[in-house]
């Protein structure tokens, strides 16, 4: 992982690889986060940068990693999961977050987007099925119940190096 | 959050450690949380309190625990790797104190776990094909890589199998064995020798690899062979036995293991749209085109769950689809029959050429094998077409291609195979008649040949009578004569050639391991030609095409997972079949499937593009050995019946001169082993011993049967009563939301904790009449009456017997005294008006979700046993949540509150019960403190109602007779500990609750003094209260008792470290509730009213001497 890492930044700061940050655009071309298309969610999510130019230290990598990884436990992989979903990062997901999680997984031609009345039938049939509380979103502790029912979700949330 | 419960932490730092049980289900639970707290505090106390060696313990398995469970917190790496070095820092400084033996031990330990790792590290170096698979997986997703991951594991059988025959088989003979050209039966014949080493000799595996240890025929009949003695007949037959057990045994091993792993998931929850969303993307892709696919996959999928909600609603007229399906299976069937009678007729025909022709044409030696291949190449994509006729969803499509599919293949691999042991039939009836010829005669002359031509003119009819009309009698009466005919000619050929040829076992397995090869080229060649060069063509050519060729028509090839692994199924089944005729095919196996791995994962790579129906890789897994399995089962039974039904040549093979193959095994044992092992044998092969065995084992399976079906019962009930639950709680959301809408123009912020009093009450006691009882004091006639109805109405069916008479009793009680509730509230009038107008919104809710919740509680409570398990659980979640909750103290989560409860109850462990308990008491004695005085009066009003109503009513002397039907209700219980600690478990959460809502509610201190008037006034009357809470725990718990004595045992120590201290006091009255506690607690607070009031009734100032324990122990905890 860390050689991986080192190849992202450039020649000079090879040496002290460890402080330093990779910016957003070259974590993007790795080719396990180029195909995604939650890759700019996901840069956000393990950033921890200050400025909000979702760089990356060495550290927010391997936490990327770890999670991504075989061993960790669905519910991290869930918990970040929902927090890579949830666009507007206010702790719930909610209609506009939904609807961003439908555009990206449908990708952005217009033979593949979903028509609005499909949309509005989708989200519907979603928040039937998860929200318990019917207060209109989805809370971390809906989706975890929901997602750890899947049988898919543990072997397909990963990413190998 | 945790931030505030942190500091409240560092006050009491009494029982740190539970408290940080709870902080850490907080944080587990919260959203985020600052980790630094969390530590700074450990150490803070730490130091404030290391002299008690048991604090220093507990610290240190503490802190062992995080570092142990570190990886399973959402944190960022840095808190985790910061909180690390401080759990470790504070575990090495104290540990040494305490031993120093652990301390090595720890080392130790330590040091075994760097070297497990850097092992398995190792080891993974050495899996094959890791790297391969997992660039598979990152380029096409786990689907497709579930594939190559089946290969790799059936390689791996494969290997053992090899092992198994080639070590205990082959290499013996080959070693000590007797060596080529020594007998009859390993030395090609003169004719043949010329022959021997042509090209299409040695492609029809006949000449020199016809003697070889390849087949059967090749193995020496010697009993024991080479210096130590090897039994190789012995050895052949129990590998060849082995080979079926082996894999039977790892077949079933490996799906138990996945499917415990699938079971937990395995429930037919429906949420759909939620997985199809959220659980859509496979992350391990990395390829933009499979992105593009996998995109277009998921887009699917979404429209077509949306059609087929759609679709739900609609019926379609189905005769067309119906009458199409009809036609498709037929169609299919047809071709599945089409293709028997092919491979039947081709055996056949390759029968009759051999035995007219001398030299066979290259086509006419491979023609079955060849036959056989293409058919399993060409049917699936035909019934691919045809099931594009039938219209049904893709799903159902791909299950229909998979089953006819899989038909096709052991169709044919039974076709193949009937035919073979047809072809033997009908060597063993020529072979008795040449054997009584050759034995006659040493030499053979073309004198004999008269009897021989009557001989096979006679038998070769039979045989052809035999197989049942496929050649007419006519056919047959021709043959028979051209064969008399041609037979005159070269008898003598014929005959020298016969016993050799007459080896039917090696000939089974020429004809597997011909059609294993002829498949292993047909599978290259199809890659090759298919996928190879079609992608080729679509690259290169597209742009000076006429059309997009990558996207029309010939487009690049799909890589049809399902498919695929039916073949690899179909082949390993080959594998079985012949394995005992040629034991050398494993080892071929290995190559081929080494091959093939590398080819495949070549063309994948290259020129293949994921399929567009996803399959779904780990429901797959189970699927594809199911098949499998069910493949080895009908592989091994033409063997087996092979190996009991036909008499081994006599002239070849290690088992050449005795009737049945598997006597080599009771020869064996008469002849080597002791005299009493055979007796013994003879025993137990008895029917005496085996009949019982039998019976036995029938009666076994019967009992684990019935087992199992037990267990999905109630497996079953389980699933739907976490069903009724859900809906439950939708309701009761549902309902809360619509109170505190209508409460919001009403009283500002009182309605909202009110709701949640009862939502979460509700949430919990789904059938607590006594809330209903308290709640529906303040209700009109209408609601009244149907909870009379629905009282009524689960009473009897939840009490079958003694208890009938006492609830029901009780219930009319209750609704009595309801009537005259307004004329008590007009009593008491500043309350009551924000009483009346906050239930009268709340009721109405409640009571109408009453009405629903019902006919399923009822149902719950009968079947489940355990659900009274389940229930202290419930309770539990609540207290431990409650704090937490209030410590947040946000009210914008109060609604959500009673699920994340849920959530909690659902993952509390047992263990951890009782300390949460505790510390929930903690809490709520820290509660006291903050908030002061305030805080008891809410509940204790709600309560007063219930309460004082009936007293109001009926005047001292009924409530004396109601405790007397109090007494009568704790004979009834028999006096056990439980209904009592159960009557206490009970109040506690609601008490939490009125607090909670106190805590928010009532901030000034007159208003809450009036509160307390009204309720000290009642608060002689409280004393009747405790018949209603007994009868309602007869209502609620009418299965307890009926109950083994474990449950007690659990509810016992559930309530233990409530009911201790209250029974302490031996006062049946007061240990009946913890209110009590409360009551006298808060009357404290307020020693000048309480005092005043409680004079009103000698009774009370018992509870004023009462009040000193329970004050202690409030304290205590």
């Amino acid at each position: 992982a860390y050689k991986r890492f080192s190849e992202l930044l450039p020649k000079e700061e090879r040496e002290n690889a460890c402080s330093a940050r990779v910016p957003k655009s070259q974590i993007l071309t790795l080719p396990e986060l180029r195909a995604n298309p939650f890759q700019h969610r996901i840069c956000r999510v393990f950033s921890t940068s200050d400025d909000g130019d979702d760089s990356m230290s060495f550290e927010d990598f391997l936490d990327m990693l770890s999670v991504f990884s075989d061993s960790a436990t669905s519910e991290i992989k869930s918990h970040y999961a929902f927090r890579i979903f949830d666009f507007d990062d206010d702790g719930t997901l909610d209609r506009r977050d939904l609807e961003k999680l439908v555009d990206c997984l449908t990708g952005q031609g217009e033979e593949s987007r979903l028509s609005n009345a499909e949309m509005e039938q989708l989200i519907q049939n979603i928040l039937e099925e998860s929200d318990i509380d019917k207060d209109g979103t989805i809370n971390l502790s809906e989706f975890q119940h929901v997602v750890s029912r899947s049988p898919d979700f543990a072997s397909s949330f990963k990413i190998v190096l | 959050m945790a931030a505030a419960t942190g500091s409240a932490a560092a006050k009491t730092a009494k029982s740190c450690k539970k408290y940080r049980m709870v902080k850490r289900h907080a944080g587990i639970y919260t959203y985020q949380e600052p980790p630094h707290s969390n530590s700074d505090d450990d150490i803070g106390e730490e130091k404030a309190e290391s002299h008690d060696p048991e604090q220093i313990f507990q610290n240190i398995q503490y802190q062992k625990e995080i570092m142990s469970n570190i990886r399973c917190r959402p944190w960022p790496m840095r808190q985790k790797l910061r909180a690390l070095r401080q759990a470790k820092e504070i575990v090495l400084k104290y540990e040494g104190r305490l031993t120093r033996t652990r301390g090595y031990q720890a080392a130790g330990a330590e040091l075994w776990r760097k070297f497990i790792r850097l092992a398995y590290n190792f080891v993974v170096i050495f899996i094959p094909w890791e790297m391969r698979i997992k660039k598979i997986e990152s380029h096409f997703g786990s689907g497709v890589a579930s594939y190559f991951i089946f290969l790799r594991w059936l390689f791996g059988i494969n290997i053992v199998l090899t092992i198994m025959t080639g070590a205990f088989v082959v290499l013996p003979e080959l070693l000590a064995g007797a060596p080529f050209g020594s007998t009859v039966s390993k030395t090609i014949p003169k004719e043949h020798i010329a022959s021997a080493q042509d090209l299409d000799t040695i492609w029809s595996l006949g000449g020199y690899l016809q003697y070889s240890v390849l087949f059967y025929g090749y193995y020496g009949r010697d009993r024991k062979i080479g210096k130590a003695g090897y039994r190789l007949p012995l050895a052949y037959f129990l590998v060849g036995m082995a080979v079926f057990a082996y894999s039977f045994i790892i077949l079933l091993k490996k799906m138990a293991k996945n499917s415990r792993m699938s079971l937990a998931s395995a429930s037919d929850e429906n949420y759909t749209f939620c997985w199809r969303l959220f659980c859509a993307w496979d992350y391990l892709i990395g390829n933009p085109e499979a992105a593009e696919s996998k995109a277009a996959a998921i887009v699917n999928s979404i429209r077509e769950a949306i059609l087929e909600e759609q679709e739900k609603k609609k019926s379609k007229n189905l005769a067309v689809t119906i009458s199409l399906r009809v036609i498709a299976n037929i169609l299919v069937l047809l071709s599945l029959a089409g293709s028997i009678y092919i491979i039947y007729f081709v055996v056949d025909r390759s029968q009759r050429l051999e035995r007219t022709k001398k030299e066979l044409t290259l086509w006419e030696k491979n023609e079955v094998s060849v036959v056989v291949s293409l058919i399993t190449m060409i049917a699936p994509s035909a019934f691919e077409l045809v099931a594009a006729l039938e219209m049904y969803h893709p799903r159902t499509t791909l299950r229909f291609q998979l089953a006819r599919v899989l038909v096709l293949y052991l169709g044919n691999l039974y076709s193949l195979i009937i035919a073979l042991l047809d072809k033997v039939d009908s060597m063993n009836v020529t072979d008795p008649d040449v054997n009584n010829d050759a034995s006659n005669s040493t030499t053979f002359l073309a004198t004999k040949t008269p009897s021989k031509e009557d001989n096979l003119s006679t038998t070769i009819p039979d045989v052809q009578i035999k197989r049942n009309g496929i050649v007419t009698v006519e056919d047959s009466r021709t043959q028979g004569l051209m064969v008399s005919d041609s037979l005159g000619n070269k008898t003598v050929s014929f005959n020298t050639q016969n016993p050799q040829d007459q080896c039917w076992e090696t000939y089974v397995g020429q004809e597997m391991l011909k059609l294993s090869i002829i498949d292993m080229i047909f599978t290259v060649a199809s890659i090759l030609l298919i996928d190879f060069f079609r992608g080729l063509c679509v690259r290169y050519l597209s742009d000076c095409w006429c059309w997009d060729l990558e996207s029309k028509f010939p487009e690049y090839g799909e890589f049809k997972i399902a498919e695929n692994v039916l073949h690899l199924v179909y082949n390993q089944g080959m594998i079985w079949m012949g394995a005992f005729f040629s034991p050398c095919l494993p080892a071929f196996n290995v190559l081929k499937l080494i091959g093939l791995m590398y080819l495949r994962s070549w063309a994948v790579l290259t020129c293949n593009v994921p399929h567009q129906q996803v399959f779904r890789a780990s429901r797959s897994n189970n699927f594809y050995l199911a098949m499998l399995l069910f493949m080895l089962f009908l592989c091994m039974l033409p063997t087996i019946f092979a190996i009991a039904r036909y008499k081994p040549s006599l002239s070849c093979g290690p088992f050449s001169g005795q009737e049945k193959i598997y006597d080599i095994v009771s020869e064996t044992i008469q002849n080597d082993f002791p005299t009493w092992f055979n007796t013994v044998i003879t025993y137990i092969s008895s029917p005496v011993v085996v009949l019982p065995a039998l019976l036995l084992l029938f009666m076994l399976i019967y009992y684990l049967q019935s087992i199992a079906r037990s267990l999905k019962f109630t497996n079953n009930q389980l699933r739907m009563k976490i069903q009724t639950e859900r809906t439950e709680d939708k309701k009761k959301v549902v309902q809360m939301a619509v109170a505190r809408i209508q409460n919001l123009d009403g009283n500002d912020k009182r309605p909202e904790p009110e709701t949640d009093i009862i939502s979460q009450e509700s949430s919990v006691w789904s059938s607590t009449p006594r809330k209903n009882g308290s709640v529906l004091n303040f209700e009109s006639p209408v609601t009244k009456g149907t909870r009379i109805q629905t009282i009524s109405q689960s009473v009897p069916q939840t009490l079958p017997s003694t208890d009938v008479a006492r609830p029901v009793n009780a219930t009319p009680t209750t609704s009595t005294s309801l009537t005259p509730a307004p004329s008590v509230s007009s009593v008491q009038k500043p309350r009551n008006d924000h009483i009346t107008n906050r239930y009268s919104s709340v009721v109405h809710g409640s009571a109408s979700e009453l009405c629903k919740t019902k006919p399923y509680t009822p149902v719950t409570f009968k079947k489940h046993t355990e659900d009274v398990h389940s229930e202290p659980l419930f309770r539990k979640g609540i207290r431990q949540v409650n704090p937490d909750a209030f410590g947040a103290g946000a009210p914008g989560f109060v609604g959500r509150r009673p699920y994340t409860t849920r959530y909690f109850v659902v993952n509390e462990n047992e263990p951890r019960k009782k300390s949460l308990r505790s510390t929930s008491r903690l809490q709520r004695h820290f509660r006291k403190d903050e908030s002061g005085d305030v805080i008891e009066l809410y509940p204790r009003n709600v309560r007063r109602y219930v309460v004082r109503t009936p007293h109001q009513m009926y005047s001292p002397h009924p409530s004396e007779d109601e405790e007397d039907e109090e007494e009568l209700g704790r004979e009834f219980m028999t006096r056990s500990h439980r209904p009592r600690s159960l009557s206490d478990l009970r109040p506690a959460p609601r008490f939490y609750i009125g607090e909670r809502a106190d805590g928010h509610i009532l901030m000034s201190k007159d208003l809450a003094r009036v509160h307390y008037k009204s309720w000290d006034n009642g608060f002689g009357l409280d004393l009747d209260r405790p018949p209603y809470a007994y009868k309602k725990v007869h209502l609620n718990y009418p299965e307890p008792r009926v109950k083994p004595k474990a449950k007690q045992k659990l509810e016992q120590s559930l309530t233990e470290s409530d009911s201790i201290s209250i029974e302490s006091s031996s006062d049946p009255q007061n240990s009946s509730n913890d209110q009590y506690i409360q009551v006298i607690h808060s009357k404290e607070k307020y020693p000048k009213p309480g005092t005043k009031l409680t004079k009103k009734k000698s009774k009370n100032s018992i509870d004023l001497n009462m009040s000193e324990p329970n004050e202690l122990v409030c304290s205590n905890v």
